[in-house]
């Protein structure tokens, strides 16, 4: 499985009859939040299916009718599994997603960097921390993590070539919250 | 690095736990406690675990056999004073840990190593309990719960210990089924500190004492991310008090850093006396 972020933005849609979804999902790309706003503004008769693992579905539910659903996933392992959440249940767009490889989880839970990247960003956070203060080494925050919690995986093995979306994503948190819980180390 | 001969001090949950990993590698260990019926209790518990062990056929009878014969129960003034690696598990309690310590560093021969199993407070603190002919050999080792299952020992290195006595211990534990992590002295050293988010977050996300929210990041958490266990489960498995206490600690150690804040559901939580399972409430209840 391809797993680096491409730094040069790889913008674009699916196009499933009348049905889009993002490509960047499928790509591993990155778009920034006003490239996925023009997308979304130069299709409003189509319903749109968006990778908003960086952003807030909210902001967007509420500026773009066409938006029919939102998805988020950092895909840490092998298995492609997403977090999506529906403004209607579409089970076309579910069907589309298993099709492509996915594992699709629903969710009601309408959060900026929905629930696992949210939650795993800020561990990746501390990590960086941690390690910008010389607390340990990038393999023992690992081992620890996996060894004394049962962590499915390091903090540093999850960000593997994701730094972007993790900086992306705290970014965005701090603008929303206005928590200074959310700024990120400078090390990321 | 040769540690045949270990003193373990305490013989709570962790204590006894490190005994007992320490004796199924073939150390001799003297468990110390100042409660005879606690050691007892201790005693009887591993040599029950050693026992199932057997019927499962982890460990041979002659295995264990010798483990029983290796492990003892001792009060403090019989153990022992050569002993090579003396670890305390006592209560974490920062004035008598270091009371402690000052005894031990005086009654113990001097090549022996010194370690604290403290979750919570700084090597260097307690280090000013012992001579300065100890400090270099005394560091921080800490062990997880269930300490014969959970791999991690983190070793950390005070201000004063000898790194090459830090790094042979390291090898020491990675040669055995130990997964060591070296770290520096610092609040929450890395587990308890980088594990915060796991429940700061999630509480977050929910905001409110919402059941079927948690339920759901729960089940997000485990299926999406591969968690054994979801924050609002684990924190009733833990104790909410127990762990909005690390998270106080750690928030107030780092001068109230916003990323260790307590979320105000914690101590909702704990004002209610819902502590979780202990309580048959939590964020879940458990009837």
């Amino acid at each position: 499985m391809k797993n680096v972020l491409a730094e040069k933005p790889s913008v674009g849609f699916i196009n499933m009859t009348n049905v889009l979804f993002d490509n960047v999902l499928i790509n591993f790309g990155f778009a920034t939040k006003e490239e996925k706003k023009t997308l979304l503004r130069s299709h409003p008769a189509k319903k749109v299916f968006m990778d908003l693992t960086c952003f807030d579905p909210a902001e967007f539910y509420n500026e773009y009718p066409n938006l029919q659903g939102s998805f988020a996933a950092l895909f840490c392992d092998e298995s492609k599994k997403m977090e999506i959440h529906f403004r209607e249940k579409n089970e076309a767009v579910l069907l589309k997603l298993k099709g492509l490889g996915f594992t699709p989880i629903e969710t009601s839970i309408i959060s900026c960097g929905f629930v696992f990247p949210r939650t795993v960003v800020q561990i990746i956070n501390e990590a960086y921390f941690a390690l910008a203060e010389g607390v340990a080494t990038k393999e023992d925050i690992n081992r620890a993590m996996k060894f004394g919690v049962n962590y499915p995986k390091g903090p540093f093995e999850w960000s593997e070539g994701k730094e972007l979306y993790v900086k992306t994503l705290l970014k965005e948190l701090l603008e929303k919250t206005g928590d200074k819980r959310y700024v990120a180390s400078q090390l990321l | 690095m040769n540690l045949q001969k270990i003193v373990v001090i305490g013989a709570g949950t962790m204590g006894s736990g490190i005994a007992q990993w320490f004796t199924q590698q073939m150390c001799s260990v003297e468990l110390v406690d100042n409660s005879q019926e606690q050691l007892a209790k201790a005693l009887q518990s591993i040599h029950t675990s050693w026992d199932k062990l057997v019927e499962k056929q982890k460990l041979s009878s002659l295995e264990v056999s010798r483990m029983k014969e290796l492990l003892s129960i001792k009060s403090l003034d019989q153990v022992s004073r050569s002993a090579n690696l003396v670890i305390e598990a006592i209560i974490e309690n920062l004035a008598i840990k270091k009371d402690l310590f000052q005894k031990l560093d005086q009654y113990f021969e001097a090549h022996t190593i010194l370690a604290s199993n403290t979750s919570s407070f700084p090597i260097e603190l307690m280090a000013e309990a012992v001579t300065d002919d100890r400090k270099p050999r005394f560091l921080g080792l800490h062990f997880f719960n269930p300490a014969t299952i959970m791999k991690l020992v983190e070793v950390i290195k005070g201000k004063d210990s000898s790194l090459e006595l830090c790094q042979e211990l390291y090898q020491w534990f990675d040669a055995k089924d130990k997964k060591p992590a070296m770290c520096k002295d610092s609040p929450g050293f890395i587990v308890n500190r980088v594990a915060r988010n796991f429940y700061g977050e999630p509480l977050r996300i929910v905001e409110e004492d919402d059941q079927a929210k948690m339920k759901e990041v729960d089940s997000i958490l485990k299926e999406v991310g591969g968690f054994k266990m979801g924050p609002f489960e684990l924190m009733d498995l833990i104790g909410i008090d127990v762990n909005y206490s690390v998270t106080c600690s750690v928030w107030e150690a780092y001068g109230q850093e916003p990323r260790f804040a307590p979320h105000k559901l914690q101590k909702q939580m704990v004002d209610e006396k819902r502590l979780g399972r202990k309580t048959k409430r939590g964020f879940y209840k458990y009837d």
